[in-house]
């Protein structure tokens, strides 16, 4: 077990890889009352074409699949895994993204039980015919009340845009459609090649000893026997610079129009240590240019062409990356023009100095300490694992180590006009289309 | 450990090493009416975006940012038959930093600047900064309206209530903030300063001395300390109340309001507790199974309580066709739950969820704040953890059947989907 202490954050960091592949991270806090553990999987939403464990054919599995496995994991032969956490005092959830599927639990009493029983559901699978349809009428409901969601609608008109090939633009869920050909058979082929635990992390943060729970968690995994570690093939389609679609808008019975732009990453996804410096950078390039101390910000707000649900985003996942400006706004063209006009420019723009990035760097810091008060979000951050060994407690030093030439630099590669693309809501009735 | 500043201003203090910042929070609270509640929304608005000495939102989030990011924001909120205007600061504590440069104090001072000197001139708030706020707040009016579950259960508690107090949102509503000005708006200001009562909490570890010399120079002026009832009981009706409405939507909404005994940290709470966690405060609810897991007839089917205001309200996600078979599903629940159709495993299963849910709120500093507020209305004390939770040990089958009871359903609101 591999030991890390952050002196300026008093933080101590376990580590091992199991014999399995599984990868353990454990971080005590035991002034907490709870304990939270974290299991993960990369295998999420855009893993839809991949040559399953026991075969040597690529396999195109239904939209939503990942989710649909995720719902289905809690129910065994003996019933719902809910109540056995729940009689062990833990509340239990579960959520799949892009890349990744969670199982996660979070108790204050019977801590080495609630372990025990989150590895044991995950890795015990029990699908049938009979749960499996059941499950489509629950998901199916899920997905509406989606659809009923204009800034979900919005972010999804975005990614249709700026990803019409790659599996990013298909909603996590799936369709309702889609969803009615996921059989008991195509949930096995899913889970067993993307459920072994090679491709798998389990975080552990609260209350522990660390050496008794390392122990229990390899005893564990030590009485299981799996197939043998192999690399996992998966496909996506190729997508060239002008497959974006740059604009596109739907109507919906919303009060007020919406709007959002998006950049497009294009080239090598960058990995490992490098990808959380340019995340960071481009989080310091985004907070200059339209965060809430720019005079950008001020300008807008003043003029009534932004609001408090203004907000910039930027991800950086396997196989993809990409920038999002977003909000409610009374005119969705002035919005689009302007944010453009402030991002093509970006470069030369005043700013981009030293104040202000010393103020955004203080602002940053701060909220990264701010959020290392909750023991989910650095659960969360940390079960992520593209960046290699670097983490979220390295991230003070990595934000204050980069310079306003790196930033200037991302700048001018990054903001292209023909990387990006326009997506708005407008209510029903609206005439402006 | 609480200290009166001045009559009917009180400084609450909680330290603890546990987390990472400090979390400073002042509530204001008045009596719920419907003629102050929008002014007080907007006034929460105001405050949060300027003030005399950072006169643009640019100047304020300077200042939060110099502060190491301080996450500042102010918001309104109906606590029983109260409203409270709550302003919330968490910084982070200074051990963490490599340069150490007293923000604690400073975010204070920051704070002492919002709450005494907003920006105003010759008695009237800055007329740019109110007209946009006034703006901002009709939008997010609108905005409401979009989110459809939110909105769903807005028009339940309309229907619910009978008084106009309790009947409108805490923000308030549209023809009230028509009438108001910058002066009618400085005018109530003036009076919330001088009349509210004031509850400030700082959670952290911090320098006690210091902190109270630093609150006493907040020129607060003595006021009476009202003894109002923090409770509100509704109401029952002979007939349900009920409200359809059509919308271009996927998925209806169909919500439930029932009239509860149950009072909190008083009469029949602990029970009251128990009985809404086994009817659909948990995954193993009545509700949970058999809405969702049994027929899959919702991804949500769940219940929750107001034990301020007597109520408790179900919430469903479902297909507009399936209301007739989900309401039989609740009704019927709710017979299983009177007629004790429960086990003792279940029950215990509950008091273990409660617990658990209870203690890992102690792990986040705003719920702790938030409990500690609560407790002080409702018993002038705090009660330990370990006494709330033997008290839901306590509590037996009996009881929740009792509880189950008195339950009454009083009005339902539907959701449906436009029928063409």
């Amino acid at each position: 077990m591999d030991e890390k202490h952050y002196e300026q954050l008093n933080e101590t960091i376990y580590t091992e890889t199991l014999s399995n592949g599984l990868s353990v991270t454990l971080l005590p806090k035991n002034e907490f009352h709870k304990t939270y553990g974290l299991f993960t999987t990369k295998y999420g939403s855009i893993d839809n074409q991949f040559v399953p464990r026991e075969g040597d054919e690529l396999v195109r599995v239904p939209d939503g699949i990942a989710h649909f496995l995720e719902h289905k994991m809690f129910e065994k032969k003996d019933g719902d895994v809910f109540n056995v956490f729940g009689k062990q005092g833990a509340s239990a959830n579960a959520f799949t993204s892009f890349t990744q599927t969670s199982y996660l639990f979070s108790s204050t009493t019977n801590v080495k039980e609630n372990i025990e029983t989150l590895l044991n559901f995950v890795q015990d699978p029990y699908f049938t015919k009979e749960t499996v349809d059941k499950e489509k009428g629950i998901i199916a409901q899920e997905i509406q009340m989606y659809e009923d969601e204009p800034d979900w609608r919005l972010f999804f008109g975005l990614l249709g845009n700026l990803y019409p090939k790659h599996p990013l633009h298909i909603d996590i869920a799936g369709t309702v459609d889609s969803i009615m050909d996921i059989t008991a058979e195509s949930l096995y082929e899913s889970y067993h090649t993307f459920y072994h635990p090679s491709n798998m992390n389990l975080f552990v943060v609260g209350k522990m000893n660390p050496e008794e729970m390392m122990a229990l968690i390899k005893l564990n995994q030590a009485k299981k026997s799996f197939s043998e570690v192999t690399e996992i093939e998966r496909y996506f389609p190729e997508e060239k610079m002008t497959d974006i679609i740059p604009f596109d808008s739907i109507k919906m019975t919303v009060k007020r129009p919406k709007s959002i732009i998006g950049i497009k990453g294009v080239g090598q996804v960058p990995e490992g240590e490098e990808a959380l410096v340019y995340k960071t950078t481009m989080d310091l390039l985004l907070a200059l240019l339209i965060g809430p101390t720019s005079d950008n910000y001020l300008r807008l707000y003043d003029s009534g062409v932004i609001d408090d649900s203004f907000s910039h985003g930027f991800s950086l996942e396997r196989t993809f990356y990409f920038a999002d400006i977003a909000g409610d706004t009374k005119d969705p063209e002035t919005f689009s023009t302007v944010i453009k006009e402030i991002l093509l420019t970006a470069k030369m723009s005043p700013e981009l100095n030293r104040e202000h990035l010393v103020l955004v760097k203080k602002r940053m810091i701060g909220q990264v300490l701010q959020s290392l008060n909750s023991l989910e979000y650095i659960a969360n951050q940390y079960s992520q694992q593209h960046y290699g060994e670097t983490t979220l407690f390295d991230l003070v030093p990595i934000i204050e180590s980069i310079t306003l030439n790196q930033i200037k630099q991302l700048a001018e590669e990054f903001m292209q006009e023909s990387h990006m693309s326009v997506f708005y809501i407008l209510p029903k009735g609206d005439e402006k289309a | 450990m609480s200290i009166q500043l001045t009559e009917g201003v009180n400084l609450h203090i909680i330290p603890t090493e546990k987390y990472k910042t400090v979390r400073i929070v002042i509530k204001f609270r008045a009596s719920l009416d419907k003629k102050t509640i929008t002014k007080r929304a907007l006034l929460s608005s105001l405050l949060e975006t300027n003030s005399e000495k950072y006169p643009t939102q640019t100047a304020l989030r300077s200042e939060l940012s110099n502060l190491f990011g301080a996450s500042f924001g102010s918001s309104v909120t109906k606590k029983g038959a109260f409203h409270v205007l709550t302003l919330s600061l968490n910084v982070v504590n200074e051990n963490y930093l490599t340069m150490s440069d007293s923000i604690v104090v400073k975010s204070i001072d920051f704070l002492k600047e919002i709450i005494f000197r907003p920006n105003v001139t010759d008695e009237r708030f800055n007329q740019a900064t109110f007209i946009r706020e006034k703006e901002n707040l009709v939008d997010y009016y609108d905005s409401i309206a979009d989110d459809k579950q939110t909105y769903a259960n807005l028009e339940l508690q309309k229907l619910f209530f009978e008084e106009d107090d309790q009947k409108i949102p805490s923000i308030g509503t549209k023809e009230d903030l028509d009438e108001i000005t910058e002066e009618t708006i400085y005018h109530y200001y003036k009076k919330m300063l001088q009349e509210d009562q004031v509850d400030i909490y700082v959670l952290g570890d911090i320098d006690e001395v210091q902190l109270v010399k630093q609150f006493r120079e907040f020129s607060f002026e003595p006021r009476k300390s009202k003894k109002e009832e923090l409770f509100y009981t509704p109401s029952s009706v002979k007939e349900v109340k009920i409200k359809t409405e059509q919308q271009e939507i996927k998925q209806a909404k169909f919500n439930l309001g029932y009239t509860t005994p149950i009072v909190y940290l008083q009469e029949n709470y602990y029970a009251g507790q128990l009985f809404n966690g086994l009817f659909g405060g948990f995954p193993h609810s009545k509700l949970f199974v058999n809405v969702r897991e049994k027929e899959s007839l919702a991804y949500y089917a769940s219940s929750s309580l107001d034990n301020f205001r007597g109520m408790m309200i179900v919430q469903t996600g479902i297909d507009s066709k399936k209301i007739g078979q989900v309401k039989d599903i609740v009704t019927l629940q709710l017979k299983e739950m009177q007629n004790g159709n429960f086990t003792e495993e279940d029950i215990h299963q509950t008091k273990q969820m409660l617990k658990n849910q209870l203690l890992q709120s102690e792990d986040n500093s705003s719920a702790v704040i938030e409990r500690t507020y609560s407790n002080q209305l409702a018993k002038n004390s705090i009660m330990s953890i370990e006494e709330w939770m033997e008290n839901i040990e306590k509590v037996t089958k009996e009881e929740i059947i009792e509880i189950a009871n008195l339950v009454h359903l009083k009005a339902t609101f539907f959701l449906s989907e436009e029928v063409k």
